[in-house]
């Protein structure tokens, strides 16, 4: 999939029009998980979406597999399925029923739509509610029903706008155990989360999206090393050393604890200052939400 | 083949929109309430009336199938956004609107039957009165779930939705001589109900009937009224569900 300066803008009945995406281009190779990280209303879902074939672009473009999104959609939805963001399944039909009428709308003969059905539902652990209405299951369960549906798919691409939302740890983790799975048999995945850990965890590569531009693209651990280290000391109450620290590396200050990331070298000058000052402090790897909030914020400050 | 492949999804997806009503029985049993007031209303007020109102409540139970399609349609998209799973897939946008109306209106077809039963009870008609009742509960059905599909993707909040839904229905169903004899109706006004497509059904069943004969003129009238309006807005709604399958 490659998205090229892609446009949107909103257009509103006052006549005025929201931009929310300013030139969007990335691309994504075959066997890919990729994920789009932003704020609220940075442009993920709209860019989604306007791949996924569901929103017309103001200007540019965006090919899956050779086709063009905008002028040729009927080529491009038999190849892709989606997660659309907080959608539900139909409360009326259990989740065998919901996987396996998704599956035979697509096309799927019986034998194979029943077999993708049941390879779904054990794959997001959804076997012994397979028979209950979704209206009774809860909503992590809700959100594992429409998970599968896609999974069962077997699609060569397969959106999902934050597809793990609500979800407890462990379902998360099969989520991604299954997601897994289908990018090694050959399907490419774009997703977008607001779960750091789970960009992580999960994506090959990650864009970090902001007002609808691309500010960063790599792998989370190129992201991490745009921090300027790759350690993070913590000193609580350090507001008097934030000074001195801001010599180690770059500070933020949060609820009166200091943030300084740094080189593993340097760690022990900052807790013996620390110490000295009678202060405690905390060392861990440098994270990537910390890599997100110094992009996104060096931006918001350029604005 | 282009042609055979856009509506291949259809009976699948009739089958899963037949499905999702049939696990709401209570629905589809109270959907018949407005019918059976209004008939019970005709038969203790003026039983001679019976037989008019049996077939008015067989035109008014499909064109109440729109209001089904709106809701249904409606609450798919704004609060399931289930839509969208269908409409990025190769499931065409065609299928997916009239598979939703044909389930829907299977669904809903139990309480028509037992409609078209006491009618037949009441006043039985001949094959000929049975083949154009058929076709034109057909084009009511059709004209009906195609507006209906195309109002329903107009609105971005439910509650904004069931006045619209309610009015149409009761305008269109309730006021025009659907459940009385066209008779009744001022003799001014006749034409505008042979062209509305609840009144000018029921007046073409009830004449094919032999209960109320029309002239040749205004069964002429009221026939192309009701299969132009059906085309038409067949045309339309699949026309509609392409574009609005995707947002400008």
């Amino acid at each position: 999939m490659r998205g090229t300066d892609v446009r949107k803008t909103y257009r509103m009945r006052t006549g005025d029009g929201i931009e929310a995406l300013r030139g969007v281009s990335l691309s994504i190779r075959r066997g890919e998980r990729v994920a789009l990280l932003g704020r609220n209303g940075a442009g993920k879902t709209t860019f989604l979406r306007i791949a996924s074939t569901l929103l017309m672009p103001t200007s540019g473009s965006v090919e899956v597999f050779g086709h063009d999104v905008a002028s040729d959609p009927d080529a491009v939805r038999p190849l892709i399925a989606v997660v659309p963001q907080e959608s539900h399944p139909f409360f009326h039909l259990t989740p065998r029923e919901q996987v396996y009428a998704y599956l035979r709308a697509r096309g799927i003969p019986r034998d194979e739509a029943r077999a993708k059905t049941e390879w779904a539902l054990a794959q997001v652990g959804l076997e012994e509610v397979a028979k209950r209405l979704t209206i009774t299951l809860s909503g992590g369960q809700k959100q594992r029903t429409m998970v599968a549906t896609v999974l069962a798919t077997g699609a060569p691409l397969l959106f999902l706008d934050e597809p793990t939302i609500g979800l407890d740890p462990f379902a998360r983790r099969a989520v991604w155990r299954s997601l897994r799975q289908l990018t090694s048999e050959g399907s490419t995945i774009l997703l977008t989360t607001h779960y750091l850990d789970e960009a992580e965890a999960l994506s090959d590569r990650l864009y970090i999206v902001e007002e609808g531009r691309v500010l960063a693209e790599g792998t989370a651990e190129e992201m991490k090393r745009q921090v300027g280290g790759s350690v993070r000391v913590s000193v609580k109450d350090g507001g008097s050393l934030q000074e001195q620290m801001a010599t180690f590396g770059p500070v933020v200050s949060e609820d009166g604890t200091v943030h300084v990331v740094t080189d593993p070298e340097r760690i022990g000058e900052l807790v013996d200052l620390a110490m000295a000052r009678g202060l405690s402090s905390t060392v861990g790897p440098v994270s990537l939400e910390e890599a997100f909030l110094r992009v996104v914020g060096r931006s918001i400050d350029q604005d | 083949m282009a042609f055979a492949r856009r509506w291949s999804g259809t009976g699948v997806f009739l089958g899963t929109s037949m499905r999702v009503q049939l696990h709401d029985p209570l629905a589809i049993v109270s959907s018949a309430l407005v019918e059976a007031i209004l008939i019970v209303f005709v038969w203790v007020l003026a039983p001679k009336y019976l037989a008019f109102a049996l077939f008015g409540s067989l035109v008014y139970s499909l064109f109440l199938i729109g209001q089904h399609v709106i809701n249904e349609a409606a609450y798919i998209r704004i609060e399931h956004k289930i839509n969208e799973l269908y409409h990025a897939s190769p499931l065409s946008p065609e299928a997916y609107f009239l598979g939703m109306a044909g389930g829907i209106g299977i669904a809903y077809l139990p309480t028509t039957l037992v409609l078209f039963v006491l009618s037949m009870i009441v006043y039985p008609v001949t094959v000929g009165g049975f083949g154009a009742l058929l076709v034109v509960l057909l084009a009511v059905w059709l004209f009906s779930a195609s507006i209906a599909y195309v109002i329903s993707t107009l609105f971005r909040d439910m509650k904004a939705i069931w006045p619209y839904a309610a009015l149409i229905t009761n305008v269109l169903g309730v006021v025009p001589p659907v459940f009385y004899p066209l008779a009744l109706w001022p003799a001014e006004w006749r034409s505008i109900a042979l062209v509305l497509p609840t009144s000018s059904g029921a007046a073409l069943i009830e004449s094919a009937a032999g209960l109320q004969p029309l002239p040749l003129g205004d069964v002429f009238l009221a026939a192309t009224a009701l299969a132009l309006e059906a085309a038409v807005a067949f045309v339309f709604a699949v026309w509609w569900a392409r574009r609005s399958s995707r947002e400008a």
